[in-house]
């Protein structure tokens, strides 16, 4: 008998789609053969996985129908299995995984799909964090501005593709038709993801916005940020910029800041 | 904390359901006469909308948190991390009752998301023991166990599954989560006696009983039953469930259902199955019982 650690590991690759020698060996037989047995354990953490990765990502799933989906699920299950129990944090990998994917690598779209549903599926799981009241930067005194810098919405995710990836997300919701159809022609986005009351949501955001907001995600200071967002678009307007941030209550925090190293 | 006929903490002797998401807007607006609540642990550790779903509820209902995922016979030990967020959500939602499985998950970093059966022995009991400990401690209260659906033995396992719950209970304090379909299908599985399994749980520790359906498949030839909590419970099992109400007096009864979720009234109609058979257990059982 070997100690509980040792057991678990090779019961562990057994599971996984690897070896089932070693486990198997220490199972009595009882009328059907261990294999059988462990084959009862294996199918359910491979249909609840399965399962899992399909709520995640149900748009994938319909592009590329349920059959091709349980194909790409099982390999991806065995090449990188949940590290932790809550199933709506499995698959942050799957996008890259499907990006590498040979028998789906002339779906070029499908990867930029996947991580806006992943963005959706973290902006639905994302704690509430209470908006920053814009009266906090009146009580600054200016010089402090540029330097300011902005916490966003924890549940906030900017991404950008160069395929339609909103209209390939839209219908391919469960009510749109099977005949609808996408220009992948039609040119990129740059979205934004977030909580909006009880729903993830998305939208199309202008490019110089979607500069501006990424940079303060990053942790650039305003001053900085501004610099990028003129960079995509010399008519960049700050001051119009900041109200919609605001009215959108996307800031959540903010902090000045010092020059040189932090002391305690 | 003790089982036996009387409520347990704010936990009426009486059935409740398992809440699943399908259901969650229903039961908000409709507010069906159900005893009370228990929610999956691990489907509310992100916080957001589904916990704020949850706080119009928890006024109303006595809510249950029921773990999958803490793999308390794990030998490399607990995960911390998860223990942590499980003591904050239960500083949140206060529930009434916290259970977990007599099961691992968790091998060299990896999740298997599954129940698994341990072997029955001084070493493995001695690791589960150290887990509720520890898990006791950090949640800050007594958790329940539970028994899980078997479809194997080990060649070595000299502890009777019962034997070792009630050393576990001696040794830790801690309460048993009853799972009778559990029991029932781990009985045709690996052939032994359910009702004296049932007869063999130390009675005043019983805080919790589970029922749910399950279902039948093949493999090469035999019949295996499969804990897929995807259908009504079955006649052998509520027959199985009146012998335990009888044995362990009324105890606080859990409805699940998680494959093929069907309509809420469907669900409410097996959760008031559970109650009458609880209300017929109630005059055999003199209210001394847990004394």
């Amino acid at each position: 008998m070997p100690l509980l650690r040792e057991l678990q590991a090779v019961f562990g690759e057994a599971l996984l789609g690897g070896p089932t020698e070693a486990a198997a060996a220490q199972i009595l037989e009882d009328g059907l053969r261990p294999q059988a047995r462990l084959d009862v354990y294996r199918h359910h953490v491979f249909t609840t996985l399965t399962a899992a990765l399909q709520a995640t990502y149900p748009v994938v799933c319909r592009l590329v129908h349920e059959r091709f989906f349980g194909y790409a699920a099982d390999q991806y299950i065995r090449a990188d299995p949940p590290a932790g129990p809550c199933l709506f944090e499995y698959g942050s990998s799957f996008p890259a995984f499907l990006a590498d994917f040979e028998p789906c690598r002339h779906l070029q779209y499908l990867p930029d799909v996947a991580r806006l549903e992943w963005a959706l599926n973290t902006a639905t799981h994302a704690e509430q964090s209470a908006a920053l009241d814009p009266v906090v930067l009146s009580q600054l005194p200016v010089e402090d501005l540029p330097g300011l810098t902005l916490r966003l919405d924890p549940s906030l995710s900017l991404l950008r593709s160069p395929w339609p990836i909103d209209q390939i997300w839209r219908v391919n919701q469960p009510e749109g038709g099977p005949d609808a159809t996408v220009d992948l022609g039609s040119g990129g986005v740059s979205l934004e993801v977030r909580q909006m009351g009880d729903h993830a949501v998305f939208r199309p955001l202008d490019r110089a916005i979607y500069a501006f907001r990424g940079a303060l995600r990053r942790g650039d200071c305003l001053a900085e940020a501004a610099d990028v967002a003129l960079e995509t678009n010399g008519a960049f307007d700050l001051p119009q910029a900041l109200r919609n941030l605001f009215a959108e209550q996307l800031p959540v925090d903010y902090e000045v800041s010092s020059k040189g190293p932090e002391h305690g | 904390m003790t089982g036996g006929d009387a409520d347990v903490a704010g936990v009426p002797a009486a059935a409740g359901i398992g809440l699943r998401a399908p259901h969650v807007q229903e039961v908000i607006t409709t507010r069906p006469p159900i005893a009370w609540l228990e929610v999956h642990a691990e489907n509310y550790l992100g916080g957001g909308p589904a916990l704020r779903r949850l706080d119009h509820l928890r006024p109303e209902y006595p809510i249950s948190l029921h773990g999958v995922g803490l793999s308390l016979g794990s030998a490399i030990g607990l995960d911390e991390r998860h223990l942590q967020r499980l003591a904050a959500l239960i500083e949140r939602i206060e529930p009434v009752l916290v259970s977990e499985h007599l099961s691992w998950s968790v091998t060299g970093g990896v999740y298997l998301n599954h129940l698994l059966p341990l072997p029955y022995t001084e070493e493995s009991l001695e690791i589960v023991c150290r887990h509720v400990d520890q898990a006791q401690v950090t949640l800050g209260r007594q958790i329940l166990v539970e028994n899980a659906a078997s479809y194997l033995r080990f060649r070595h396992s000299p502890i009777p599954e019962p034997e070792f719950l009630a050393e576990l209970v001696r040794r830790t304090g801690c309460g048993l989560l009853c799972d009778v379909n559990n029991i029932y299908v781990s009985a045709h599985n690996l052939g032994f006696d359910a009702v004296a399994y049932v007869d063999a749980l130390p009675r005043e520790f019983v805080c919790e009983i589970h029922v749910a359906g399950h279902a039948r498949n093949d493999a090469d030839g035999l019949t295996i039953l499969i804990d897929d909590h995807g259908s009504r419970v079955s006649p052998e099992v509520w027959s199985l469930y009146a012998h335990a109400v009888t044995r362990l007096g009324p105890v606080a009864t859990l409805v699940e259902w998680d494959t093929d979720i069907p309509a809420l009234d469907v669900l409410l109609a097996e959760a008031s199955v559970a109650d009458g058979l609880l209300y017929r257990a109630r005059p055999r059982t003199p209210h001394a019982a847990t004394a």
